[in-house]
């Protein structure tokens, strides 16, 4: 094997050959895997950015240039625009709760507590399940007529909510189910970043006679900011992924009301047959959440530490 | 900060009097509160599935509903089997798994270590190449795979089904495995190579056993996020051929409503493998939870791992 070459020069050998060598088996090791990841995930992303230029329909003999049309097109269309709107609100949301509870859970449960352990065991397991199980769940619980969640609520004599139903609703029942299964992870996040904190700082404001308040909000929180980071780019990268938990809930309806960017690409795709469109939306998703990555990246917030 | 410390050295015999942590002194009943109102939540929906796979029939479509089922039965789980096709959706997706870890597995290892190991010209392009990909929406990707897999005529196959997964699940797996490489100190590899082992042998004798915990994690958490996945299952697979026990869930819902108690079942039987997986990886993902450290990128990713998508 040509690798033999490398490990066998004598350390005092010449070094530019060994360089040489040690390039090309570094390819040889790592060839394989990037190019299956060339031809079936970079090209296939390739094609799909080009086809996004055509009137792209799989039944249609052949696909005609059209410049910049799918991307008009789709920004003209409402139903785009409602998911664009839908998948806004659903990002912010989940993630302002998520990180919130999150954060609150961790800082509260933090210490020297009987069932810890038991407990960070038991938060492994909603972010570990099949999103499409915890949408399934969820209508379940959901369910107008035999779920449970209505008739806890009739058993504290408030109304019954049509939760999936209504399209007020519809988007809320959604978030509800991620927060479910993605708060966990949150705490468990912040729990160990907690944990990795230096303890010399509280100790000494506490000394100081600083509050609990005071100490979580002026120096346990600044701390825990490159956390925090990373929890929001976590969400954010996987919100503009979520179709699973959409799909076995309500399928983006009713009447677009839970159509999150890639369920909306999806039904394009699949249902609609227009793949041009569908990859015009599929990249304009992938801009958007690198954006909002850029901004949170490049804010001054996260700088200051 | 130098003030401080004097001062608590100062404060020291004081300490010894008054409780030292006072920052957390929130009554412990209300955190004890918060933890237990925490489990609570946390599995309440998880055993409510369980509930509803166990009701006859009659039961589930109780109005008021019965909290406590009037009775068990285990017909639910006997209905998947015989009325619906789930041992096919089962082998269709334990083989696709399979399939993707091994071919996962094979593939990152030695990608990885000539990632951390050999200064490769355009290594930094693609490790960012790796962490952009990783961020891509997976319907970006299937949606072009249906039409490439079209055109080569493997759709609605095992094999579309694992091709597409190693695509898609190697580079968090070689992110991973890059950092348990560089955490290999390079002395044993460099008097590996005095002793005149050959670059793959030390790469397959020294590295990978040492490794060990990196190739654990990424296997399960391939296992996992291919077990778990609906997109790609549901795009490439049309038929019973191909289609996972995700894909199959969806399958329960017919023109004439959903079969609830049929469907829970399935939902318990989807997730009783990922239990155990959570079981017995949570030594080390707990290991990697206290081990957290302030690398971010690598951090994200070790807690990527726990995401099953």
């Amino acid at each position: 094997m040509a690798d033999a070459a490398v490990a066998l020069d004598p350390p005092g050998g010449r070094p530019q050959r060994k360089l040489l060598t040690s390039v090309s088996t570094g390819y040889l090791l790592a060839g394989p895997a990037l190019l299956v990841m060339i031809a079936i995930f970079v090209y296939p992303l390739g094609y799909s950015f080009v086809m996004s230029f055509f009137r792209w329909d799989l039944s249609a003999p052949s696909a005609p240039f059209i410049g910049l049309n799918n991307y008009k097109e789709t920004f003209a269309s409402p139903l785009f625009q409602q998911s664009l709107r839908n998948q806004l609100i659903f990002t912010a949301a989940t993630i302002a709760i998520e990180v919130s509870a999150g954060m609150g859970v961790a800082v509260l449960i933090n210490g020297k507590m009987r069932g810890l352990r038991v407990a960070r065991t038991l938060l492994l397991i909603p972010p570990m399940i099949a999103p499409a199980v915890v949408g399934l769940n969820f209508r379940w619980l959901f369910n107008s007529q035999y779920g449970l969640i209505d008739a806890l609520l009739a058993d504290l004599h408030l109304p019954a909510v049509l939760w999936l139903s209504d399209p007020n609703w519809a988007l809320v029942s959604i978030i509800i189910a991620d927060v479910w299964q993605n708060a966990p992870l949150m705490v468990l996040l912040f729990l160990a970043g907690l944990q990795s904190l230096p303890q010399e700082p509280v100790e000494a404001a506490a000394v100081d006679g600083a509050s609990p308040w005071q100490i979580f909000w002026y120096i346990t929180l600044p701390l825990m900011r490159p956390i925090i980071v990373v929890a929001l780019m976590l969400r954010i990268i996987d919100t503009f992924r979520t179709f699973d938990v959409v799909w076995l809930m309500t399928q983006g309806g009713p009447g677009g009301a839970t159509s999150l960017i890639t369920v909306y690409a999806y039904l394009l795709a699949f249902q609609g047959v227009d793949f041009g469109h569908a990859a015009a939306v599929s990249y304009i998703a992938l801009v958007i959440s690198l954006v909002l990555l850029g901004v949170l990246y490049g804010s001054p917030w996260l700088k200051e530490r | 900060m130098a003030a401080t410390t004097e001062e608590r050295a100062a404060a020291g015999s004081v300490e010894i009097l008054q409780p030292p942590r006072r920052p957390f002194q929130i009554g412990l009943a209300v955190r004890y509160a918060v933890l237990i109102g925490t489990i609570i939540l946390t599995l309440f929906p998880l055993v409510w599935l369980v509930i509803t796979s166990l009701r006859v029939q009659s039961d589930i479509f109780a109005v008021p509903v019965h909290i406590i089922p009037t009775s068990v039965t285990w017909r639910q789980y006997v209905n998947v089997f015989t009325q619906y096709n789930l041992a096919g959706y089962l082998w269709n997706t334990v083989i696709v798994s399979l399939a993707t870890v091994v071919c996962v597995t094979v593939l990152a290892v030695p990608c990885a270590y000539a990632m951390a190991r050999f200064r490769l010209p355009g290594h930094r392009v693609i490790v960012t190449l790796l962490l952009i990909m990783r961020m891509i929406p997976v319907v970006a990707l299937a949606i072009p795979l249906f039409a490439v897999f079209a055109s080569i005529g493997i759709l609605d196959t095992l094999t579309s089904l694992i091709l597409a997964h190693t695509a898609a699940k190697l580079p968090v797996a070689i992110w991973l495995l890059i950092g348990f490489v560089q955490d290999v100190p390079k002395e044993i590899e460099e008097s590996a190579a005095m002793d005149g082992a050959g670059t793959l042998r030390t790469l397959v004798q020294i590295v990978t056993p040492l490794i060990a915990p990196g190739l654990g994690a990424s296997a399960v958490i391939t296992f996992l996020f291919t077990w778990n996945d609906l997109l790609i299952a549901l795009t490439l697979a049309s038929s019973e051929n191909a289609q996972t026990l995700p894909v199959g869930l969806t399958n329960f819902v017919s023109q004439y409503g959903v079969d609830w108690g049929a469907m829970s079942a399935a939902g318990v039987l989807m997730v009783i493998p990922t239990l155990i997986f959570v079981w017995f990886a949570q030594g080390l993902l707990v290991k990697g939870l206290d081990g957290f450290d302030d690398r971010n990128a690598r951090v994200s990713f070790s807690f990527e791992t726990r995401r099953p998508h």
